[in-house]
């Protein structure tokens, strides 16, 4: 069995299906290194039905965020198991089919940040350190691991989530930002930052190991 | 019907830069993208964004040929694109290249500084000196996600304005009097089929670096963004200029930026040695040579059985030293790890080339103007004529931004300045039905080919006879294989699902006839080239002709016909101090 790969993959389409299924898919294991490899394979010589998104291939697009072998992480990086594998999709947001996820609350979350820079009038300038410090967060793909992972969206569908406080903390973090208490009194409420007990499964999930709840502390620390 | 100012088809660095320009102009405009914005090829980009800067101070006092300029800048354009380039449109890219930077610091960009506050610049290849700006090694991504934040700041507060088409596939250009008049879109998330009408389009579809098997290219540069714009008349040009990157890597090609070898990595062969010294056109500026002359000499070195492993060449990062590997080239460590299992700071990189960048594009000028009123092309699905036969690295990234924003602004010059008459109802419903017709039929082949297997017979067949060596014999005998595989698709094409919801299945077949059309436009336009120059290597004429003309490929009833233009000498305003030096 050593030159097959099985994996069972998540099937739905809630306009047909009464349930969810997972399927199984057998393929020889030549030149295939990751769960995105493997998708692609199905698709294309054994059920090309199979919905799931790819765009680049390598990581640095976002596109292909699924749940396999029991962690949240993007296909086209997680490498397949001889053993057992299993793919789903994202958490916390709606199926439209297979593994492909209704991202809009994702996006809407993050829009609700004001992710953007506005300058204040004066021309502060931004430290070397502080570049650095931001460097770190602007390699967020925005690809909804972190969202799905973690128990709070699932709970709290008003609470913003770690990707969407990443990219907050980038701005408050950026001193030539003129939103900073527009932004601060966002996520002061009950279903803000608050909301995150520290669970730390958003570090886990990223697969850009930004650990979001750091930066959620940060947050937490600026308001307290 | 949905009507707007401006359409703008792709939502990656080129298309989101038209798109803030064109709000800022107060137009009702429309960005359709068959992915989300964010996940467009331009996050790709690794390399930089080439522009001249004000004089640094260590360079104040020194002779003005000795520091850079918008001359050099230019020369150096120029020195690469053998001849070809045509200097307008070089020139406007070079003059406008500082307000990109600009714009993206204002923007919150995170581009790399200096200790002293300055710009922290790297020398690319066929540089004379360093000018490229970058964001580690991830400059695409950092860029796309400021245009992004942009465009949701504009959406925010002009809401009437701006409106995202996410994950809707463009099907057709609607051109009439060699007008254009907007498009039809599937929406593939529910599978319905849409009219568009707009006064303008901006066309920003990106490369189509997938007709190529071995391609750094993301999985959706498909080739059918050109093949749209194409089948409604609209010219390309110089398609057989097709650029491969020398160093991606062996099995996934993925890229390995030029910035690695900018920093200081070595091409070694199976023997250990800095090969790129044994030949003449990579010698003196070794691992900062032109793309093409690298590239070739690696398949050089393959075919002579110096190869490791017979199939590669090592890329040795580790003379750069681990700090300067983890500031400015991290992403490139983890690309290494994760997809060749091996850490660039303990082992060589086994790296062989591909595919990387289109030059060709549609037919555009310095205005970003094309053949058809109302319609235009910037980033690399235009081919402006910057990059001539061959393209510097750095100069990808500021195109798209300037060219995007030039798209805009003419386009707005084009609404404001005319009244634009409607084509009509009857215009607009004939073409419609047409379209949902063309679409149905594809369910309905009941052939057996699939998808896949025509994509891979075609990549397979661009790869060995389309690639980077060619000559006349192959260059015939993989039309032959085109044609093949054109009757193929018309005649036996298998879509594996009839359903309209999310049928990626139904989007790959609507593609893929993009895919060999153009890639028979490349073959054409290649094996028509008589001559060696640049990124296209014939090695049955292997001297340049002397004389460079631009091929201009266009779509006239069924065929495709061939004719050739000479390279714009003229410039726009004249950059100071170039032309006694030219």
């Amino acid at each position: 069995m050593k030159n097959t790969v099985n994996i069972s993959v998540f099937k739905f389409d809630p306009l047909k299906d009464t349930e969810a299924k997972f399927k199984s898919y057998s393929m020889p294991s030549h030149g295939l290194r990751t769960v995105m490899d493997a998708l692609t394979y199905i698709r294309d010589h054994i059920d090309g039905t199979l919905a799931f998104r790819s765009s680049c291939g390598q990581g640095r697009c976002g596109s292909c965020a699924v749940h396999f072998n029991g962690r949240y992480g993007l296909a086209c990086e997680m490498l397949l198991s001889s053993e057992k594998n299993t793919v789903r999709p994202l958490a916390h947001l709606p199926v439209i089919k297979d593994l492909v996820v209704d991202m809009e609350a994702f996006w809407e979350k993050y829009e609700a940040v004001k992710p953007y820079l506005v300058r204040s009038s004066n021309d502060a300038v931004l430290s070397i350190e502080k570049r650095l410090k931001m460097n770190k967060l602007v390699d967020c793909i925005l690809c909804g691991a972190c969202f799905s992972a973690c128990q709070m969206t699932g709970k709290n569908p008003d609470f913003h989530g770690p990707a969407a406080y990443v990219v907050l903390n980038r701005f408050l973090l950026d001193n030539r930002d003129s939103l900073r208490e527009q932004r601060l009194a966002l996520v002061k409420g009950e279903n803000g930052v608050f909301r995150c007990h520290q669970m730390f499964n958003c570090n886990e999930a990223c697969p850009k190991q930004i650990y979001p709840s750091e930066n959620i502390l940060e947050i937490i620390k600026i308001i307290d | 019907m949905k009507e707007f100012d401006i359409i703008i088809v792709g939502a990656g660095a080129a298309g989101l830069r038209a798109a803030i320009a064109a709000v800022r102009k107060n137009l009702r405009v429309a960005v359709i993208s068959k992915v989300h914005p964010l996940r467009s090829q331009s996050v790709l980009a690794s390399g930089g964004i080439n522009a001249v800067q004000d004089i640094r101070n260590e360079e104040n006092g020194k002779n003005a040929q000795d520091r850079d300029s918008m001359q050099a800048y230019l020369q150096d354009i120029l020195n690469c694109g053998c001849g070809f380039s045509d200097i307008a449109a070089a020139e406007t890219l070079v003059r406008r290249t500082p307000s990109v930077i600009k714009d993206l610091e204002r923007w919150g960009c995170l581009l790399n500084m200096e200790s002293d506050g300055r710009f922290a610049l790297r020398r690319m290849g066929v540089s004379s000196f360093p000018r490229t700006h970058f964001a580690e090694d991830k400059t695409g991504l950092a860029l796309m996600h400021t245009l992004y934040e942009q465009c949701v700041r504009l959406r925010q507060n002009k809401p009437d304005l701006l409106r995202f088409f996410d994950e809707w596939l463009v099907l057709k250009l609607l051109v009439l009097n060699a007008t254009a008049y907007g498009v039809i879109a599937l929406d593939i998330i529910n599978g319905k089929i849409e009219l568009l009408a707009a006064k303008s389009v901006i066309w920003a579809s990106g490369g189509s670096g997938r007709i190529y098997g071995r391609s750094s290219n993301a999985m959706i540069s498909s080739g059918w963004g050109l093949a749209v714009p194409y089948y409604a008349g609209v010219p390309l040009k110089d398609m057989e200029f097709v650029q491969f990157h020398p160093t991606q890597l062996l099995g996934s090609h993925v890229l390995i930026s030029e910035a690695a070898r900018s920093e200081g990595g070595v091409l070694l062969n199976r023997k250990g040695e800095r090969f790129l010294a044994l030949y003449d056109d990579t010698k003196d500026a070794m691992e900062l040579s032109q793309h093409d002359g690298i590239s070739r000499n690696i398949r050089r070195e393959i075919l002579a059985g110096r190869a490791v492993d017979s199939s590669c060449v090592h890329l040795d990062l580790r003379e750069i030293g681990a700090k300067k590997i983890r500031d400015r080239l991290p992403g490139i460590r983890e690309l290494c790890k994760t997809y060749a299992g091996l850490d660039p700071l303990r082992y060589p990189i086994p790296v062989t080339p591909g595919q990387h960048y289109m030059i060709g594009g549609i037919d555009t000028n310095e205005k970003a103007e094309t053949a058809i009123r109302g319609f235009y092309a910037a980033g690399e699905c235009a081919n402006a004529g910057i990059h001539g036969a061959s393209r510097m690295g750095g100069n990808a990234l500021p195109e798209a931004l300037v060219f995007g924003e030039i798209a805009a602004e003419n386009a707005a010059g084009y609404i404001q300045a005319r009244r634009i008459k409607s084509p009509g109802n009857e215009f607009y419903k004939n073409a419609f039905e047409e379209e949902k017709k063309r679409i149905g039929k594809l369910f309905k082949t009941g052939g057996q080919a699939s998808v896949s297997d025509i994509r891979n017979k075609l990549q397979r067949n661009m790869d060995e006879k389309a690639g980077i060596y060619r000559d006349g014999m192959g260059l015939v005998e993989a039309a032959k294989t085109i044609r093949e595989l054109q009757n193929v698709y018309h005649s036996d094409l298998k879509v594996s699902s009839e359903e309209h919801r999310l049928n990626y299945g139904l989007i790959d077949a609507i593609e893929l006839q993009g895919s060999l059309d153009i890639a028979e436009v490349i073959v054409q336009a290649a094996l028509k080239r008589n001559e060696s120059v640049g990124v296209h290597f014939r090695n049955d004429f292997p001297n340049f002709g002397g004389h460079p003309r631009h091929s201009i490929l266009s779509l006239s009833k069924g065929k495709i016909r061939i004719r050739y233009i000479a390279v714009g000498k003229k410039a726009v305003s004249g950059i100071k101090g170039l032309w006694s030096r030219l």
